[in-house]
């Protein structure tokens, strides 16, 4: 055994040597790296470089000769192992020896070693271990066994190198697999946690971040323990991954190399954060890219996440595999998530595995996998990734074509994992495969300091956002840790009208697409967004209805937050202006969500309470206004939005009318509404039911419009007729949920109610809808009195519902808000009948109804009646009369009301010809 | 060195900021802020809920600058914040003692 050499003296002369020899390799690989930005050899030579350097030291301040001394080696560990020295990266070493007494006896000269490093300017660090220490510290310090992962021989005696490379690794790594796994596994989580799990980020670190050379490493390391386990031999890892993810994901190491290295060049340090102004840099000489061309930022750090992407990918592949591979056979099968198992695809453990060979399925089956995902928070297993590998190719072809992809599409938007399952879906090529439009966004990035995520993420992140408010309703109110409780409180609000929302998937649609206009050369995006939009719509087979709602949506879907930000929302002209553009409550709805979602979805503190207190003031005005101008914002001759729409209706209906003067008449004196909520075929077909009055005096049409019934009546104006349809619908036990009761410049009137039939009448016996309409037209043209209806209704008031909320009856007259008419407020909780009571109570005490609008919230309803009394504004007296005539029948227990009326055909109650403006 | 708080109307935020660009002041800092001066607040009844803004939404920017161009600096801030009406909001102006630059450690004037 060699004893101790004591160099101090002869130190300085060995660094005197060693240092010009190591500042020229390194001068001149920095400048082969300036000259070709090959990270390749910069890995290499370097490497090559200190070897040199570290086993002269070795040789000259441990060993007497080659191989010597005998029981002590030293081994490159971790990168250094690898064989990937980085510029700055540290040089990572470890001593091993076959003894205590060789431990003690060269305990001096390693540790003399490893300053002489640093004296060189070289960070490094390292132990002195017996092999016996070597296995008890590989069991329990997870750190030190992975950078042993990766051990080659420097120096010394190679024999006990064998030893520990050949003999006790492939042992410890087998016997220890579960448990290094499991360590190395809570290691990645932990340091994905501090990035938010997320590979999005403005300055990502390119070494620690997810997606980053770390997360490389560590599919490296679970590939390379599962091949020592299995085969009891080392191999080269990146030939065990699974195919798909091996020439990429070495693509990708490639890319992060290269800019790992110039940021160490530019920074003089190992500092590995990707900042702003090394983006400008990188781009800017095309590092890691094929060409040499100077790129763009925003096109380099495309690529960027593109890389990034794919090592993120690969490493949770693995991760879920390995983990998986330990859960014990029995937890599998006690899954309760088994019983999600169906023909097409069995669930274990929280994963999809398809069932049926590649060969056999076909677009509902493969679309049908990503629904599971979206709907039970499940993620596509290994196998059925391959499986989706095997069958895209086959479908993608038609699969833009398939005539269900707009249900399944719909079904994973609208199911509350849907970011996942999109995700997953993009992952795989599927969602490109639907909608080819979206390559336009993939990976692709707005470089503002303020965007954190790339389009196709924040497309994700937006759905995600509304899929958190309905959680956030569902959780009522309990604010999550570390969230603002005045941005909390406010996005229960927002939370409160998505539960409003009766057609979510068009706003989930209209997310998905908002932002592929990003992806064109259009100067504004918007409009490319629409007529991506336009085409991807026409595709999925969309309802012309659906399609005016999404477009709509992609259209404006900047304008909300462009008000709140330039305008002043406090301004009563503003809102007028805006709400005028909106045209409906409902579509102001939906927008305010897309806004909301938009927002939130551009970097996690874009969102702050200041911007979700304007968005909700101007929602809250401008539905305020929505509400309240009906009377006054009436369509009139000459106007823009009817004459824009004569045209529109003529091209979207295909059936033109051959006197667009007969429709015009039609529309004057409608609210604008009544444009904004009903598509051009819907507007033709009420023209149509009007040009019938002629001969009939009503037309009505009765239809299954999702979860109600919606009746739409076209009819001449009369005295009670509000009254005598509500009393129609309560003598048949049918609950009013919306109407809405417009009339015409023509005397015309137009009521549309949805309704829930509530003893499923007209659902489970056909024949009786012939009855209902005719009970209907019985009571229109005055067959069957009010009285009767009004005895029959009574007995008809079963509620089904039990109040659960109680609900504070809120009274509120307005003069102000229309030229011509007082309106009434009226906040209430529901029960059988109630508008007919209340429309009844109004006629009785002399007023006409110019126009309601009715809505409910679960069990409050909301009323907003238009009235005049003699064509006049209410008078102080009358609205006092009213309000008590109003309290009084609304704290009385149902079914208790005034006797009939005597003055039921007064003049008080004849429809004022109003004239319009 | 001069200190200017200006406190303006969300709206007016693209105009002052351009205003102050124009001047060739490049830096200076925008908060969301809320609060109210004489102007209080107002409430919107929705839905039979009250939803009160006692404190308005505004913009705050933050500015220090030479003595010297703290006139044309304010006209400029008043002349892109005006709109005429309550709630305009106010400009303030205080001393500032020193700045330093944290990279490079310059101070005084040459920091800012």
């Amino acid at each position: 055994m060699a004893s101790d050499k004591q160099v101090a003296g002869e130190g300085s002369d060995i660094l005197g040597t060693l240092a010009p020899v190591y500042q020229a390799g390194s001068r001149r690989i920095h400048e082969q790296f300036e000259r070709d930005h090959q990270p390749g050899g910069v890995l290499r030579e370097r490497t090559h470089v200190v070897d040199r350097v570290v086993t002269a030291l070795f040789s000259h301040l441990v060993a007497g000769g080659p191989g010597e001394p005998q029981g002590l080696c030293l081994a490159a560990v971790g990168g250094y192992g690898r064989r990937e020295l980085h510029p700055c990266s540290d040089i990572d070493v470890t001593f091993v020896c076959a003894n205590a007494a060789v431990e003690t006896a060269y305990q001096e000269s390693t540790a003399a070693l490893l300053r002489a490093l640093w004296d060189l300017g070289l960070r490094s660090s390292g132990g002195l271990r017996t092999l016996a220490e070597c296995r008890t510290v590989l069991a329990t310090d997870p750190e030190f066994a992975v950078a042993l992962l990766d051990v080659r021989y420097l120096a010394g005696d190679p024999q006990l190198f064998g030893a520990l490379h050949d003999r006790l690794l492939p042992e410890v790594i087998a016997r220890e697999r579960q448990s290094l796994v499991a360590n190395l596994e809570t290691l990645t989580r932990q340091r994905h946690q501090k990035y938010a799990g997320t590979i999005f980020h403005l300055e990502p670190n390119i070494k620690d971040a997810p997606g980053g050379l770390r997360d490389y490493h560590v599919a490296r390391w679970l590939a390379e323990i599962a091949a020592l386990d299995e085969r009891g031999a080392w191999s080269a890892p990146e030939s065990l991954w699974p195919q798909a993810f091996s020439s990429e994901s070495r693509a990708a190491f490639a890319f992060l190399t290269a800019t790992r290295c110039f940021l160490h060049y530019r920074r003089e340090r190992d500092d590995n954060l990707l900042t702003y102004e090394m983006q400008d840099q990188a781009a800017c000489e095309a590092v890691g890219s094929e060409t040499r061309a100077p790129l763009t930022a925003t096109e380099w750090m495309r690529a960027y996440f593109r890389h990034a992407r794919r090592i993120n990918a690969l490493v949770a592949r693995l991760l879920d595999e390995t983990t998986r591979g330990r859960r014990s056979l029995s937890a599998v099968f006690e899954d309760w998530r088994t019983r999600l198992s169906n023909n097409d695809f069995s669930v274990i453990g929280g994963r999809v595995f398809p069932r049926r060979p590649a060969a056999a399925a076909d677009a509902a089956v493969l679309l049908r996998l990503f629904e599971m995902v979206a709907r039970h928070d499940l993620q596509p297993s290994a196998e059925a990734e391959r499986w989706v590998a095997d069958v895209l190719p086959r479908l993608t072809p038609t699969l833009n074509e398939f005539p269900e992809a707009a249900l399944s599409l719909q079904e994973v938007l609208t199911s509350a994992h849907a970011a996942a399952a999109l995700r997953a879906m993009h992952r795989l090529g599927v969602l490109t495969a639907l909608v080819p439009e979206f390559c336009g966004i993939d990976a692709l990035v707005t470089r503002d300091f303020y965007h954190r995520y790339t389009v196709d993420e924040h497309t994700f992140v937006a759905v995600q956002a509304v899929h958190e408010l309905e959680k956030l309703k569902a959780r009522k109110g309990s604010v999550s840790e570390g969230v603002d409780p005045g941005l909390a409180r406010i996005e229960q609000r927002f939370a409160g009208l998505l539960a409003e929302i009766d057609r979510a998937e068009l706003l989930y649609l209209a997310l998905l697409l908002h932002d592929l206009g990003k992806g064109t050369s259009h100067a504004n995006h918007v409009q490319g967004s629409v007529e991506i939009a336009q085409q991807v719509l026409a595709r999925l087979g969309t309802s012309p209805d659906e399609d005016r709602t999404v477009l709509f949506l992609i259209a404006h879907h900047v304008d909300m937050s462009s008000t709140l930000l330039r305008r002043d929302i406090l301004d009563p002209g503003t809102i007028r202006e805006f709400a005028h553009k909106i045209g409906s409550v409902e579509r102001l709805k939906l927008l305010t969500l897309l806004t909301y979602a938009d927002i939130k979805a551009v970097n996690t503190e874009a969102l702050t309470p200041w911007k979700a207190d304007a968005l909700w003031q101007l929602y809250v005005s401008t539905a305020n206004d929505l509400a309240r101008s009906l009377d006054d914002d009436r369509v009139s001759a000459g106007d823009a939005a009817a004459d824009a729409f004569d045209i529109d209706a003529t091209l979207t209906a295909g059936q033109p009318t051959d006197q667009p003067s007969e429709l015009h008449g039609f529309l004057r004196g409608f609210p604008q509404r009544y444009l904004a909520v009903h598509a051009p075929g819907e507007i033709l077909e009420h023209l149509e039911m009007a040009r019938a009055l002629e001969r009939e005096p009503a037309r009505m049409r009765l239809e299954r419009e999702h979860a109600f019934w919606e009746l739409t009546l076209v009819t001449r104006d009369r005295p009670l007729l509000f009254a005598t349809v509500t009393g129609a619908l309560a003598s048949w036990g049918m609950s009013i949920v919306k109407a809405e009761a417009f009339a015409n410049a023509q005397g015309i009137v137009l009521d549309v109610f949805a309704f829930q039939d509530l003893h499923r009448t007209l659902d489970l016996n056909p024949s009786e809808i012939a009855r209902f309409e005719q009970d209907l037209m019985r009571a229109l043209t005055g067959k069957l009195t009010l009285e009767t209806l009004l005895s029959d209704a009574t007995g008809k008031r079963v509620s089904l519902r039990p109040a659960k909320v109680t609900v504070a009856t809120q009274l509120r007259f307005d003069d102000v808000s229309s030229k011509h008419s007082t309106l009434l407020e009226l906040i209430t909780a529901d029960r059988p009948g109630l508008l007919f009571d209340v429309s009844y109570a109004l006629a009785r005490s002399g007023c006409n109804i110019e126009v309601a609008l009715i809505d409910t919230e679960g069990q409050r309803v909301i009323d907003v009646f238009y009235l005049t009394a003699g064509g006049s504004k209410l008078t102080g007296s009358q609205q006092e009369m009213i309000r008590s005539q109003l309290v009084s029948l609304l704290t009385k227990p149902a079914g208790e009301r005034p006797a009939a009326p005597v003055e039921s055909r007064s003049a008080a109650g004849q429809v004022r010809a109003e004239p319009v403006p | 060195m001069k200190k200017i708080e200006a406190v303006v109307q969300p709206s007016r935020m693209e105009s002052v900021k351009e205003a102050l660009v124009e001047l060739g002041i490049m830096g200076m800092t925008i908060s969301e802020v809320r609060g109210h001066g004489r102007q209080k607040g107002h409430t919107e009844v929705y839905r039979g809920n009250e939803y009160t803004v006692d404190l308005l939404p505004k913009i705050k920017f933050e500015v220090v600058l030479p003595d010297a161009m703290l006139d044309t600096a304010i006209e400029a801030i008043l002349r892109s914040a005006k709109t005429g009406k309550i709630g305009d909001g106010k400009i303030f102006v205080s001393n500032v003692e020193d700045a330093i630059r944290i990279r490079n450690l310059e101070r005084g004037e040459k920091a800012i």
